[in-house]
């Protein structure tokens, strides 16, 4: 495999093998793409909460 | 899915479910529910949103430790077979991104934990990953077949932490919550290991089977399962409970009493080892974990009645 190339580039994996890669990356993407959504929207309302707690927001 | 695609399963990396599993989900569900259980007694109201966010961080530093064993414990995890599918062990997961993994998660659920609770939670909480990790993981579990009792203090922070997380103290009854947990853990986990004793054998964990036989430890769950009945009544009896948590801590600790001694009664060579296939080890296992769920809730149901 060429330095800094994509695995599924290696040229000793089937098409098969290059499919269930690219599958399990999507997944993973996919994963951490909602984990990241639900941290920020997490963030957001306890941010909210603790503002209205002491009193700054309304 | 082709052989070759099989074969090659390691090769192609892990998914998300293989980074799921570095949090030990199935240890993540006894955690959350004593925390929770925890938060919910504390006589101080919660926000539902500050106290969901300290609940998951419970979780998340729960998670977090169970990845950091994981990394640690990689070489006696391949050689035992409850464990050998792991994804560190497996190779799906590189034990340096398990690391990392770990404790990125520890970090940011105590500092979530500070900012959505307060200190003393947070603090509670890096102290509970803090024992996992160096007491329990590395220095006992390797070393002592006590390494259950005293690590057993790792599993009995959540309830403590949940206290702290709504009433910003820590109290006689969160205490005793924890002291209940401290107390279940040894026969729970030795139940275990009696059915388990040749996977820890054979990757040198010292469980209490392995060092001390089947019948000594036979002998030490019917112990501690009948030690943890004063202490489960203990809340009752300073006042800080009702009769119907006395009622249920009673009947449940008869209960797991029952299956102890069904443990101690199995039938058995002359070293101890089961000649029945540990059912009745197995059934004191699976009771414990029902045990623990039954008694906490009464305790909540109790508190909030």
């Amino acid at each position: 495999m060429k330095p800094n190339a994509p695995r599924f580039e290696n040229e000793n994996w089937s098409p098969e093998m290059v499919a269930e890669f690219k599958r399990r990356q999507r997944g993973r993407n996919l994963a951490l793409l909602a984990v990241l959504g639900g941290f920020c929207v997490l963030i957001y309302a306890v941010a909210v909460v603790k503002l209205h707690e002491y009193g700054q927001m309304w | 899915m082709s052989d070759t695609l099989f074969v090659n399963s390691t090769e192609l990396g892990a998914t998300a479910g293989d980074w799921i599993a570095l949090l030990k989900p199935r240890v993540m569900s006894l955690v959350v529910f004593t925390g929770a259980i925890g938060l919910v007694i504390a006589p101080q109201h919660m926000n539902p949103v500050l106290a969901l966010t300290a609940i998951l961080c419970i979780a998340v530093g729960a998670g977090a430790s169970g990845a950091i064993n994981m990394w640690y414990d990689r070489d006696i995890d391949a050689l035992m077979k409850r464990t050998a599918s792991r994804p560190v062990p497996a190779g799906r997961i590189e034990p340096g991104s398990a690391l990392a993994f770990g404790v990125v998660l520890a970090v940011c659920s105590v500092l979530l934990m500070a900012v959505a609770a307060n200190l003393v939670a947070a603090a509670v909480l890096a102290v509970s990953i803090a024992f996992y990790v160096f007491v329990y993981t590395m220095w006992l579990k390797r070393l002592t077949p006590q390494n259950i009792v005293i690590g057993g203090a790792a599993g009995a922070f959540p309830a403590v932490i949940g206290w702290a997380a709504a009433a910003g103290d820590i109290t006689a009854l969160p205490l005793l919550l924890f002291a209940i947990v401290f107390f279940w853990t040894p026969p729970h986990f030795w139940a275990l290991s009696l059915y388990a004793s040749q996977d820890y054998a054979r990757a040198g964990v010292p469980m209490l089977p392995v060092v001390k036989g089947a019948r000594h430890t036979r002998v030490c769950v019917a112990v501690y399962t009948l030690i943890l009945l004063p202490v489960t009544l203990a809340p009752y009896w300073f006042g800080l409970t009702g009769r119907i948590y006395a009622a249920a801590a009673l009947v449940l600790g008869v209960a797991f009493a029952y299956y102890s001694w069904k443990v101690l009664a199995d039938e058995q060579d002359a070293t101890g080892k089961s000649l029945t296939g540990d059912v009745p080890a197995r059934a004191a296992f699976k009771f414990s974990i029902l045990y623990l769920f039954l008694l906490f809730g009464a305790c909540a149901v109790d508190r909030l009645i």
